[in-house]
């Protein structure tokens, strides 16, 4: 591992142009992923960054680490392999609501579950974007898109809820409404040891609802902070949870104040305690002596 | 006077080409022409490079056309980023955006010298009129109208009807700006004259429709009452058709989680008793494998459709390509025969389409239906269809007799057995995906297995003597072939009529059937053939390798396969045709034809 | 528009010149971005406009880099650009495909009244005379800065009054 060193953000962006729509709340998004790798200060090439498919994957190619923009939904199992061949890099994940909750819902639930250092953020804007419009995951009941014309007949998912019962070790919100506290809770995240979650309210400017772009969403929005919330009861947060959709909470909704060993953490240590029985790489086949 | 015009059109996302492409074809089918569209723009969601070619004709037209008769470039960075997919030659009238500040004997196209070249003050006009330079699109479609006598008054009136609930005022700038365009068009006429000739079915129903809609139509029509599938361009407008419509015909659909679940959904619809359909492209083909041989095993009736885009993995998401044939033939282990069906063009989509669900009703089977993104998202004017006359086949119900000792998987004389379905008193059975006997119990016996899998591939045994899926074109004794499917079927159909007015002997093989592979069919066809192409958009060359596979094919029978994005043209197979004229030229040097 | 961990009261004269050049710095780029934003969606006098707007938030960057050193030579930077968020950089959101130039001039006079806001708020806070001097100065420019873009915005023709998106082609599915 190497010194941090002397960073800026600026250090981060890459010169691929990107192909978002102007106004559309991904570009904040990925300005608050450059600062909070500045802050963080390691070398980009230390970085691995892969997503899925979809507007807001295609993020890792407007940075310097080595992105991997693979295929919808499964953006989680390469992390996972990648931090597991190389448990050094840091390692960020990122995707939109359908990626993540839709065609990737399944794998979610067990990086939870390995709690591996690997940070997960979703850019949550309530729609199908890339492919022009379709419902989501996170589509509110009655939604009119162009695949649901009559009104969706489905409750959305809660990202928030979702992240939090499966056993989350972090999970927070953030959205650029408030480009500082963004900054600052996608920082939190990747700090945090072990898997961390930041679901961002990132609207569509093309497909988005009106009341879901910036105006809209100031609206409705306020700090986790303010509310005396206490981020160390995953009760109390799954409780502010549940208003997801109708109030835009900001901030870590829950952080595991004894955050436990990560899965790597374990890895290593079964690496060590088991180093000493391995039998020289040309002798494996002893293995197979009959005693 | 001229009898077909194709069109290159291309600016940027703002200004409105793909709209003004859309309602040149509008007014050209109200004017009783035939016509096509397509379109093609760059990686942005919105103002990125944008483009269109529109094809008019007084005949029915069987391809997007080759080099472009008319070229309108709004701006020269974005024409010059579409490269051979809007190509000039020295008979195109270029028609170019003044304000680009490039002089008519200095625009930027390479090697080549257009038949005229002129520059318009687009721009300038849009803004004088109608007060917003946006309104480009329409004095273009104004210089259209002035300069080959298209959409005089159409145009117009199929902007009032589509502008109608937005105001008055956005019609009457419109208005101005077209007739400011038709204006400078009349005052500067063309050194040839290209007006098209007045159509004879003027007056005369046509229909306006893509590939996609086409063939969520036709599922409709067949009978389809599920519809269960995920997002992915270039298919997913087939959902949205079902999303809007099949509610009122009783049925079902459902925008599923991912690609498995959308095939799921329609497996159980299927095993329900309904006609179930899927849709998507090669992505999502790949994920559906394991469902598909689910289905082949189970012998379910089913459905896919495979609009086939630019590949491997998310490839070229916008572009057309052949390559998924091996996939769609043998993807999912196993000893599997899975048909395989391929439409040509709009208009044929919608019998492929009901082909598609009658054979998996009869068999029992999953079909695959290949389009590709070109079929699906293009515009074609077509005559009406008289669906009466077309039949439609239902599976094979078990009788009376047959629920007394139900046996799902009996063996009979064609290899297919009665199907029941949940809610038949005495047609309860297992359907899974391990080998089984006769009543769908589990085994793992040989001696069964062998006989299973004999039932599951001898039923498609009649299937590859329908010789009506397969259309063969020119002098059937003809030595010089090519085969193709697909959209390039339509180029080929292009291509051959050119070549015979050539006084080329030449024919060609186009199958709708793509597997099994009929051999006979073909066997049949290469019998008088000595040179020959097998013409794909598929850097593999599958097609050809897959017939390879089955078949001896003649000595002279070759392969012009490239990848997708790289569009065939009607010339060039011609040139092709050309060489291989003069190679069996040579071949028979000296040698004295047999007299027969 | 937000700052943080810039303690205010005891904010030194070089400090200030320093945030009041990466201000105009952050705004330098990200006018920049928005022009790159509007070529590659082909709106190109919008884009013109904001490396228009650019030149010019270099030009005060300068002129400000010039006082700064001729007070304070080469002494290290202490504040630093994760201090400070869009302050006079235009947000985000002002940005879309095809703006005509009023919009673009609009978002340009909202980051200058933004910033405004900016040194208004801070003033009270700041202790040091020399310090509030400049935040007195660059609160005054702002007001200038806001007259020049009213003057180009009051020079442009009325906008048609039609709706882009009744002419403009629909998004592309990708």
């Amino acid at each position: 591992m190497s010194a941090t060193c002397e960073y800026q953000a600026k250090d981060y962006k890459s010169d691929l142009k990107p192909i978002w729509c102007p106004g559309c709340g991904d570009y904040s998004v990925v300005q608050g992923i450059y600062r909070a790798l500045a802050a963080i200060g390691r070398p980009p090439h230390e970085i691995a960054f892969v997503s899925g498919i979809g507007c807001s994957s295609r993020i890792p190619g407007y940075t310097t680490a080595y992105g991997f923009n693979s295929v919808h939904g499964r953006s989680l199992p390469i992390a996972q392999g990648i931090k597991l061949a190389n448990p050094d890099l840091l390692v960020l994940a990122a995707g939109g609501d359908g990626d993540g909750f839709s065609i990737g819902g399944g794998h979610i639930a067990h990086l939870i579950r390995r709690n591996m250092d690997i940070t997960y953020i979703v850019m949550d804007n309530q729609i199908y974007g890339l492919t022009k419009g379709q419902l989501s995951p996170t589509s509110q009941k009655g939604r009119v898109t162009c695949t649901s014309r009559y009104g969706s007949m489905e409750n959305p998912v809660n990202p928030l809820l979702y992240t939090l019962a499966y056993g989350a070790g972090f999970v927070a919100q953030a959205s650029p409404t408030d480009l500082a506290g963004m900054s600052a809770i996608i920082e939190e995240a990747i700090r945090y040891p072990g898997f961390a979650f930041v679901n961002i309210q990132s609207p569509c400017v093309t497909y988005g609802e009106e009341a879901q772009q910036i105006k809209g969403l100031k609206a409705i929005q306020g700090t986790l902070a303010s509310l005396g919330h206490n981020p160390a009861d995953r009760l109390a947060a799954m409780d502010l949870a549940q208003h997801y959709g109708s109030k835009l909470h900001l901030g870590v909704f829950y952080r595991n104040p004894e955050p436990p060993p990560t899965y790597g953490d374990l890895v290593k240590e079964r690496q060590a305690l088991l180093s000493k029985d391995a039998l020289p790489k040309e002798r494996i086949l002893d293995l197979f002596i009959k005693k | 006077m001229r009898k077909d015009l194709v069109f290159g059109m291309a600016g940027s996302g703002g200004d409105g080409i793909v709209s003004a492409g859309d309602s040149l074809l509008q007014a050209a089918a109200a004017e009783g022409y035939h016509g096509v569209m397509t379109k093609s723009f760059g990686s942005q969601i919105r103002g990125g490079e944008s483009s269109c070619r529109v094809r008019i004709s007084t005949d029915p037209i069987l391809n997007p056309g080759g080099n472009l008769d008319v070229a309108v470039a709004l701006n020269w960075e974005d024409f010059l980023k579409f490269g051979a997919e809007l190509p000039v030659s020295g008979n195109t009238v270029v028609i170019y955006e003044a304000a680009t500040n490039i002089k008519e004997t200095e625009i930027p196209l390479v090697g080549v010298t257009p038949l005229q070249v002129i520059a318009v003050p687009i721009a300038e006009m849009a803004k004088s009129t109608a007060g917003t330079e946006r309104a480009k699109n329409t004095v273009v479609l104004g210089l259209i109208a002035g300069w080959f006598g298209i959409g005089a008054v159409a145009v117009m009136k199929g902007i009032r009807k589509k502008l109608a609930k937005k105001g008055e005022e956005l019609v009457e700038a419109n208005q101005r700006a077209f007739d400011a365009g038709r204006a400078f068009a009349m005052e500067h006429p063309l050194k040839t004259s290209m007006n098209v000739v007045a159509s004879e079915t003027k007056g005369q129903v046509k229909l306006i429709t893509d590939g996609n809609d086409m063939c969520a139509a036709a599922a409709i029509f067949a009978g389809c009452e599920f519809f269960g599938g995920y997002p992915i361009t270039p298919s997913t407008e087939i959902m949205q058709f079902f999303t809007d419509h099949v509610w009122k015909y009783g049925g079902a659909v459902l925008q599923a989680e991912d690609e498995i679940a959308g095939i799921g959904a329609a497996v159980g619809a299927s095993f329900a008793g309904k006609k179930a359909m899927t849709a998507t492209s090669g992505p999502g083909l790949s994920l559906k494998s394991e469902m598909m041989g689910l289905a082949s095993i189970a012998e379910l009736p089913l459905v896919i459709v495979d609009v086939q885009r630019g590949g491997p993995s998310t490839g070229l998401p916008t572009k057309t390509e052949q390559a998924d044939l091996f996939a769609a033939a043998f993807s999912a282990h196993g000893d599997v025969i899975r048909p395989v069906l391929a439409p040509t063009s709009v208009a044929d989509t919608f019998r492929t389409t009901i082909e598609a669900f009658n054979i998996a009703e009869y068999y029992q089977t999953p079909v695959i239906i290949l389009s590709d993104q070109e079929i699906a998202s293009r515009k074609e004017t077509l005559d009406p269809i008289d669906t009466a006359q077309f039949k439609l086949v239902e599976r094979l119900r078990p009788s009376g007799a047959d629920l007394q000792d139900y046996k799902r998987f009996k063996q009979t004389d064609n290899h297919i057995s009665p199907i029941s379905h949940p809610g038949m008193l005495g047609g309860t059975y297992l359907a899974s995906g391990i080998e089984h006997v006769e009543s769908g119990a589990p085994t793992n016996s040989g001696s069964v297995h062998q006989r299973m899998n004999d039932k599951r591939t001898k039923k498609f045994d009649p299937l590859k003597d329908r010789k009506d899926l397969f259309e063969v074109l020119g002098n059937p004794d003809a030595p010089i072939a090519m085969v193709a499917w697909g959209s390039v079927a339509g180029v080929c159909r292009e291509a051959l009529a050119m070549a015979q007015a050539e006084g080329l002997n030449v024919k060609l093989l186009v199958p709708y059937l793509l597997y099994p592979v009929a051999e006979g069919v073909y066997t049949d066809f290469f019998a008088s053939v000595q040179k020959g192409l097998v013409i794909e958009q598929s850097h593999l060359a599958q097609t050809f390798k897959l017939l390879r596979m089955h078949l001896d094919l003649p000595k002279g029978l070759t392969s012009l396969a490239r990848s997708g994005a790289n569009p065939f043209l009607p010339g060039e197979i011609v040139a092709a045709l050309h060489r291989l004229l003069s190679e069996l030229q040579r071949s028979h040097e000296g040698k004295l034809q047999p007299q027969e | 528009m937000a700052t943080r961990g810039i303690d205010f009261a005891n904010l030194s004269l070089m400090d200030a010149l320093d945030l009041a050049i990466l201000i105009e710095e952050e705004a330098e780029e990200r006018y920049l971005d928005f022009a790159a934003q509007m070529e590659q969606h082909r709106t190109p006098e919008a884009a013109r406009f904001f490396r228009f707007m650019a030149s010019n938030e270099a030009k005060h960057g300068l002129e400000l880099s010039a006082r700064r050193a001729e007070r304070f030579s080469d002494a290290p930077r202490v504040v630093n650009r994760s201090m400070i968020f869009d302050i006079e950089a235009p947000d985000f959101d002002a940005a879309r495909a095809f703006m005509s130039p009023r919009k673009a001039m609009e978002a340009a006079l909202a980051s200058e009244v933004k910033a405004h806001a900016f040194f208004v708020a801070a003033l009270p806070a700041l202790r040091d005379a020399d310090v509030r001097a400049l935040f007195e100065e660059l609160r005054n420019e702002e007001v200038e800065h806001q007259e020049l873009v009213q003057l180009e915005l009051d020079k442009l023709p009325p906008d048609s009054g039609l709706s882009d998106d009744d002419f403009v082609d629909e998004p592309s599915a990708q």
